[in-house]
């Protein structure tokens, strides 16, 4: 039987449910994100444009740059960990219990989270006293865990476990045998590690690193729940331009930089993909 | 060699001071009535309670609360396996095109935060079918579609994993349709990544703070949030509660098979 046009069509047509789903409830909001962020109305400048100017490009800075910090030291100790994993893989249930755990904490943040830190680094908090025990005064040397370096160090619980699980396979993938002709040629392990493992992991590592900036540059609860609502982190300000309505003219520049924040997070989605798809060619 | 695994264990041992350290330090705060200030090496083992999960548990704003979450999760699984497992099957069967295309489209959430997505949509939907705004349940396919990089992983490699041909073709020439190949011969097939999925969303959702902050519904997280002022020990102990809770769930997840995050037999 040959199927004609309208029968290759209908065969099509089971894909629509699931098409539409995907255009109403993601697409659509997303567009309407954009329309609105260009919408100019009484204001002087178009929203796009100040969203990038003065205090909120201040935000956009403040936010990439706790990305950026947290991912940089997500990426050294997770991948730390990985390569930990594999070389002492003959360990019985090590790999099972380090792997399962970063996958629980990979998918940990929001709310329980925070508290988890307010309790552990914050002003009375147990970590802070115990170090405060042995001398290291964090309070002291000016440490909030709402301030940069304590949002970066609440950052790395869901980081360093991500960076893990996205080296791991990378790890699996390098062969025993090319370890053995490199030191059958004369390679020592240092040259072994700088000439052909650290070429052949560089797609997974920058990878997982632009992974890593988009997970915490879009992260907003953890963030949200430490600063009690008061952090120049950019989704917490985007809330707040979008509810405290009392600046007229302003309430498109939520959208506007929202709209920013998907054009950020879709380039390092992009090169994410593009870099995975790169490290898996040597695993096949 | 002995030396070298040394500072591999070293490194271990860090990262596994950095993972418990906050966890102990909220469960001791939750469960333990001393003050920070007061404890010493004395006392690290008095006044041990449950009373304030206990207390939190009883409370009728928790109750509400932890109601519509579980709704809300129950809803949201059921709406992926409904919209995930019919649509894959075919694109599994029919076109290698569409397979490919399904899968782009399944990292497209981790594209638009959730921020933007939940300030679009209610925006988009305020005026037009303001419904979906007002109503609790209105946001399960937003919760859908931030779970779906996940769950698509999931039920993609279950039905990877079975020779689906054969099994269509032998329940069609059988007689059955459509519908009752995939829910009767196809899905019991994947039933341990129809399982996975589904906590996967359980747990999305169960975490899911940002839509719900935004479009003012008063799920777990909202009330634990608002609970930290009123009540700290008591929205600690939840808090942990949850998060026991929801790694039991990635537990099960691996599991049940699916994706293993990390494991060998992952591509």
């Amino acid at each position: 039987m040959v199927a004609g046009p309208s029968k290759r069509r209908a065969r099509h047509l089971v894909f629509l449910p699931y098409f539409v789903f995907l255009a109403l409830f993601l697409i659509w909001p997303a567009t309407f994100v954009f329309v609105r962020a260009f919408q100019q109305g009484d204001a002087p400048r178009n929203p796009m444009i100040e969203a990038m100017t003065g205090q909120f490009r201040g935000a956009f800075v403040y936010s990439l740059q706790i990305s950026l910090s947290s991912a940089a030291i997500g990426l050294v100790v997770g991948s730390l960990v990985a390569v930990a994993i594999v070389r002492l893989d003959h360990v019985r249930a090590l790999r099972s219990t380090v792997v399962g755990y970063s996958s629980v904490a990979a998918n940990m943040g929001g709310i329980p989270l925070a508290f988890a830190f307010i309790a552990a680094f914050g002003m009375q908090g147990l970590a802070t006293r115990l170090l405060r025990e042995v001398n290291i005064d964090l309070i002291g040397w000016g440490f909030r865990i709402t301030d940069f370096w304590g949002i970066v160090l609440v950052y790395l619980y869901f980081q360093i476990p991500l960076m893990t699980l996205v080296l791991v396979p990378a790890l699996d993938g390098l062969r025993r045998t090319w370890q053995e002709a490199a030191q059958s040629l004369g390679a020592s392990s240092a040259q072994y590690w700088r000439f052909v493992a650290l070429p052949i992991l560089t797609p997974a590592l920058l990878g997982g690193f632009l992974l890593l900036i988009a997970n915490a540059f879009s992260a907003y609860a953890t963030a949200y729940a430490l600063s009690s609502g008061g952090s120049r982190l950019v989704p917490v300000q985007i809330r707040f331009f979008l509810q405290g309505n009392t600046i007229t003219g302003k309430t498109n520049l939520g959208y506007a930089m929202a709209a920013w924040m998907v054009i950020v997070t879709a380039l390092l989605v992009l090169g994410f993909q593009l870099l995975v798809r790169r490290s898996e060619k040597w695993r096949s | 060699m002995r030396a070298r695994n040394a500072v591999w264990w070293l490194v271990l041992l860090v990262a596994t001071v950095f993972y418990a350290v906050p966890m102990l330090a909220m469960a001791r705060f939750a469960f333990q009535r001393i003050p920070v200030i007061k404890l010493s090496w004395g006392n690290v083992f008095d006044k041990w309670t449950a009373a304030p999960l206990v207390e939190t548990l009883r409370n009728p704003d928790f109750h509400r609360a932890g109601l519509l979450s579980l709704g809300l999760a129950v809803a949201t699984a059921a709406l992926t396996v409904l919209l995930l497992v019919p649509t894959m099957t075919f694109a599994h069967l029919r076109s290698p095109r569409m397979r490919r295309f399904i899968e782009l489209s399944s990292v497209l959430p981790f594209v638009v935060p959730a921020i933007a997505l939940v300030i679009g949509f209610a925006a988009a939907f305020r005026d037009t079918a303001p419904i979906f705004v007002r109503s609790s349940f209105g946001m399960v396919p937003l919760l859908v579609i931030t779970a779906l990089p996940f769950t698509h992983r999931t039920i993609e490699n279950g039905l990877s994993s079975l020779d689906l041909r054969t099994l269509a073709d032998a329940s069609r020439s059988l007689g059955a349709g459509w519908n009752r190949t995939i829910w009767t011969v196809i899905a019991p097939n994947i039933r341990g990544s129809i399982a996975t999925a589904s906590f996967l969303a359980l747990t999305v959702v169960l975490g899911e703070f940002t839509i719900a902050s935004l479009l003012l519904k008063n799920t777990l997280p909202l009330y634990l949030a608002y609970a930290q002022g009123q009540n700290p020990q008591g929205a600690f102990a939840v808090g942990l509660s949850l998060t026991a809770l929801s790694a039991v769930f990635i537990a099960l997840a691996n599991r049940f098979g699916g994706t293993r995050p990390g494991s060998r037999q992952q591509r």
